[in-house]
C-alpha cells in the first residue's frame, strides 16, 4: 500500500501537466457567448472578485467529516481502477480502493469555487448524471438553484450540432458538472468529450473507475451512493447560489 | 452608467432586469441632450440592443418576424378567400361561419377519399400550419426551462413530476402505515373504460416529438404512478393523460321489467327482425324454463340451426334482463324461467302465424 503512495506523488504531478495539456481549459475571451464580457459590474470589482482566493467562502461550506460520513471516500474494486486515479488514492481495504479525502476536498474545493464564480459571471450550469437512481434528485437540484440538468440519454451533438438540434442558434452551458461521468454502460459519457471540444469548461466527480483527462476541474470520490450524491449537489447549489446573490449585489451597486 | 441604462432597456421585450422610472428619466434626459435628431438617436440605439441580445435571441427575433410575417399574409388570404367562397355559395360574406366554409367545401368538392385529412379543406392558418413554440430563452440566451438542453424540456417535465409525486405518495404511504391506516377501497382509482393518450396527441399537446422509446417510457412511468395504493390523491393528474373509451354497458338502458296479475316479473320485447320474418318475446321471471313458439317447444323448428339461432335471441334478452337485476339465475335457461316467442311473418309472407304454448 505504501508503494501506491509514494507512486502516486509522482503520478500526480504528471497527471496534472498531463491535464492541462489534454483539458479543455476555457479561454478567458470576450465573445459575445459572456453576456459580462463588456461591464455590467465594473472592471475593477470583477478584478478584485477573480483576485481573492476564496471570494465566495466555498472553503466553509464542507468538513472532510461530512465527506467520510457522505461516504465520499469508498472507490470501485481494486480491479476496476483506472490508472489515471491513483495519484488520489489513498488505498485499499478489502480489495476496494479508498480516496484520499484530503486530496478530495482540496480539488472539491477548487471546484466550487469555479462554479460560485461562473454563476456570478451569469454563466449557464448543466448538470449531468445517468445514474437513473439519482437522476431526479439531481434534477432538483438545478432547478432549485435556477440551473439546468441533463439526466437523459445523450443524443449526440447537442453540442456539437447545437443548431441543428434546436433548430435555432443556441446558447451552450458555460460549465458542465458532471455528477458521475460514466453513461449507463459504464463507458464515458459521450457530453465529456463533446464539452472539451466545444471548449466548454467541465467538473466531474470521477470515481476510481473513470479517466479524468477530459475532465478540466476532476473532483475523485464516490459517484455512486445517494447520500454522496446529495452532499455533492447541495455544495454545488450552495457555491451557485452564493454566486449568484454576490452577482445581484453587486449589480444593483 | 448611461451606456448600461441603455442596454438594459429592452425595446423589443419587456423584461428588463433591473430598470427603475428614474432610469428611464436619465435615458429621456440623455437622448434629449446628446442627439441632434430622432433618427440618429433611434440608429445609437439599435446598435447598443444588439450588442446587449445574444445571438439566439437575436436569430430567434428574426424567426418569429418572418413567422408572424408568413402567418399574417396566410391570414389574409384565408379572409379573401371565404368572402370568394361566400359570394359563390350566395351568403352574406359577413356571416359565413367556419362550419358554412366546411360545407360549401363539401358541396363543391365531393370527395370519396377515405382518409378525412386527404380530402379538400379550408381552415384558418392557426389550424393548418403546426403551433410553433414561443421563445425558449432570455435576452442573454439563458434557456427558461431547466430541462432545456434535453432537447423535450416539456416531455421530461412531465417524467420528473411523476417521478416527484411517486416519491411523496410513498412518503405519504409510510406515513400512514406508521399510522395503522389503510387506504380507503372506495376511493381506489378507476382506470378501466380509459386508456393512456396515443403518442401523436401527446406531442400536439408538449408541442415536441418523441421517439416510441421515450413514449413507452412515459407509459411506464405514468402506470407505475397510477398503481401506487394512494394514486387517488393525484387522480386529476393521473386522469389528464388518460383518454375514456366509449363504454357500452354504461349508455344502455336496461328495460324495467314489468309485473303480471300473478305479481311475476315480465319483459316483452316487439319487432325482433330477422330477414323477413318478426318475432315478439316475452321473458317471464320466475320461469319455469321451458319454451314455447308459436304454441310449440324448441322442436317447432326442425333444422338444428334455427333453434340455435333461436337461443341465441333469448341470450340477447336475458342480458337485458340481466342489465337490472343480475343475478344468475336470468344467466342461463333454467328450469325456472318460462319464454314465450311470437313468430310471425312480415307483410306479403302468408298468414300471420302466432306460436306460443302458455306453460305454467
Amino acid at each position: 500500500m505504501l508503494n501506491i503512495r509514494n507512486f502516486t506523488i509522482l503520478t500526480e504531478k504528471i497527471c496534472q501537466n498531463i491535464r492541462l495539456l489534454s483539458a479543455a481549459v476555457p479561454q478567458p475571451s470576450s465573445t459575445s457567448n459572456n453576456p459580462l464580457a463588456s461591464t455590467e459590474v465594473s472592471q475593477t470589482v470583477k478584478e478584485d472578485v477573480l483576485k481573492h482566493p476564496d471570494y465566495f467562502n466555498v472553503h466553509n461550506l464542507f468538513t472532510v467529516k461530512d465527506l467520510f460520513e457522505a461516504r465520499v471516500h469508498y472507490g470501485h474494486r481494486e480491479g476496476s481502477l483506472d490508472n489515471k486515479m491513483l495519484p488520489y488514492i489513498y488505498g485499499s481495504r478489502l480489495g476496494y480502493t479508498i480516496f484520499d479525502l484530503d486530496k478530495t476536498a482540496e480539488y472539491l474545493r477548487h471546484a466550487l469555487n469555479i462554479a460560485a464564480h461562473v454563476a456570478y459571471r451569469g454563466g449557464i450550469i448543466l448538470f449531468f448524471m445517468r445514474s437513473p437512481q439519482n437522476a431526479h434528485l439531481v434534477e432538483r437540484y438545478a432547478k432549485e438553484c435556477g440551473e439546468f440538468a441533463h439526466t437523459r440519454f445523450w443524443r449526440g451533438g447537442i453540442f456539437t450540432n447545437a443548431e441543428k438540434q434546436f433548430k435555432a442558434v443556441t446558447r451552450l452551458p458555460d460549465l458542465c458538472i458532471f455528477l458521475n461521468t460514466l453513461n449507463t454502460i459504464l463507458t464515458q459519457h459521450t457530453a465529456v468529450r463533446d464539452s472539451a471540444k466545444m471548449g466548454i469548461a467541465t467538473i466531474g466527480i470521477v470515481d476510481s473507475n473513470c479517466n479524468p483527462n477530459l475532465i478540466t476541474y476532476p473532483v475523485p470520490g464516490n459517484d455512486d451512493t445517494p447520500i454522496a450524491i446529495e452532499l455533492y449537489c447541495k455544495l454545488f447549489k450552495e457555491a451557485i447560489l452564493r454566486g449568484k446573490a454576490k452577482r445581484k449585489e453587486h449589480l444593483e451597486l | 452608467m448611461l451606456r448600461q441604462i441603455s442596454r438594459l432597456v429592452d425595446p423589443l421585450k419587456g423584461r428588463n432586469l433591473s430598470l427603475t422610472s428614474s432610469c428611464v428619466e436619465s435615458k429621456l434626459l440623455r437622448t434629449s441632450q446628446f442627439s441632434t435628431n430622432a433618427s440618429e438617436s433611434n440608429a445609437v440605439e439599435d446598435v447598443d440592443t444588439k450588442k446587449t441580445l445574444n445571438k439566439a435571441m437575436r436569430t430567434y427575433l428574426e424567426r418569429a418576424r418572418e413567422h408572424d410575417e408568413f402567418m399574417k399574409t396566410q391570414r389574409r388570404e384565408f379572409e379573401i378567400g371565404k368572402r370568394h367562397l361566400a359570394n359563390m355559395m350566395g351568403e352574406n360574406p359577413d356571416t359565413f361561419t367556419q362550419e358554412d366554409i366546411d360545407n360549401a367545401i363539401a358541396y363543391l368538392f365531393p370527395s370519396g377519399l377515405y382518409e378525412k385529412k386527404a380530402r379538400p379543406m379550408m381552415k384558418p392558418p392557426e389550424e393548418v400550419f403546426p403551433q410553433r413554440k414561443a421563445a425558449e430563452f432570455d435576452e442573454t440566451g439563458r434557456p427558461y426551462h431547466f430541462l432545456f438542453y434535453t432537447g423535450r424540456p416539456n416531455f421530461y417535465q412531465i417524467l420528473h413530476e411523476a417521478v416527484q409525486h411517486i416519491i411523496e405518495l410513498n412518503k405519504f404511504e409510510d406515513a400512514m402505515i406508521r399510522k395503522k391506516l389503510e387506504p380507503d377501497p372506495n376511493l381506489t382509482l378507476e382506470l378501466s373504460g380509459s386508456k393512456w393518450i396515443e403518442k401523436e396527441i401527446l406531442e400536439t399537446n408538449l408541442v415536441e416529438t418523441i421517439t416510441d422509446k421515450e413514449y413507452s417510457s412515459f407509459i411506464n412511468v405514468m402506470d407505475r404512478l397510477a398503481s401506487l395504493p394512494y394514486s387517488y390523491r393525484i387522480k386529476d393528474l393521473i386522469m389528464q393523460y388518460r383518454k375514456s373509451l366509449i363504454n357500452q354497458s354504461k349508455t344502455f338502458e336496461a328495460i324495467i321489467p314489468q309485473l303480471d296479475e300473478n305479481g311475476r316479473q315480465f319483459v316483452s320485447v316487439y319487432e325482433c327482425r330477422r330477414k323477413r320474418a318478426t318475432a315478439s318475446v316475452t321473458v317471464r321471471s320466475p320461469g319455469t324454463g321451458k319454451i314455447t313458439i308459436n304454441d310449440l317447444g324448441i322442436d317447432y323448428f326442425n333444422g338444428v340451426q334455427q333453434r340455435e339461432q333461436a337461443s341465441v335471441v333469448w341470450y340477447n334478452i336475458f342480458d337485458r334482463f340481466r342489465g337490472k337485476q343480475q343475478k344468475p339465475r336470468f344467466f342461463y335457461c333454467t328450469e325456472k324461467q318460462r319464454i314465450i316467442m311470437h313468430q310471425r311473418p312480415t307483410h306479403g309472407m302468408g298468414q300471420q302465424r302466432t306460436i306460443g304454448r302458455n306453460n305454467v
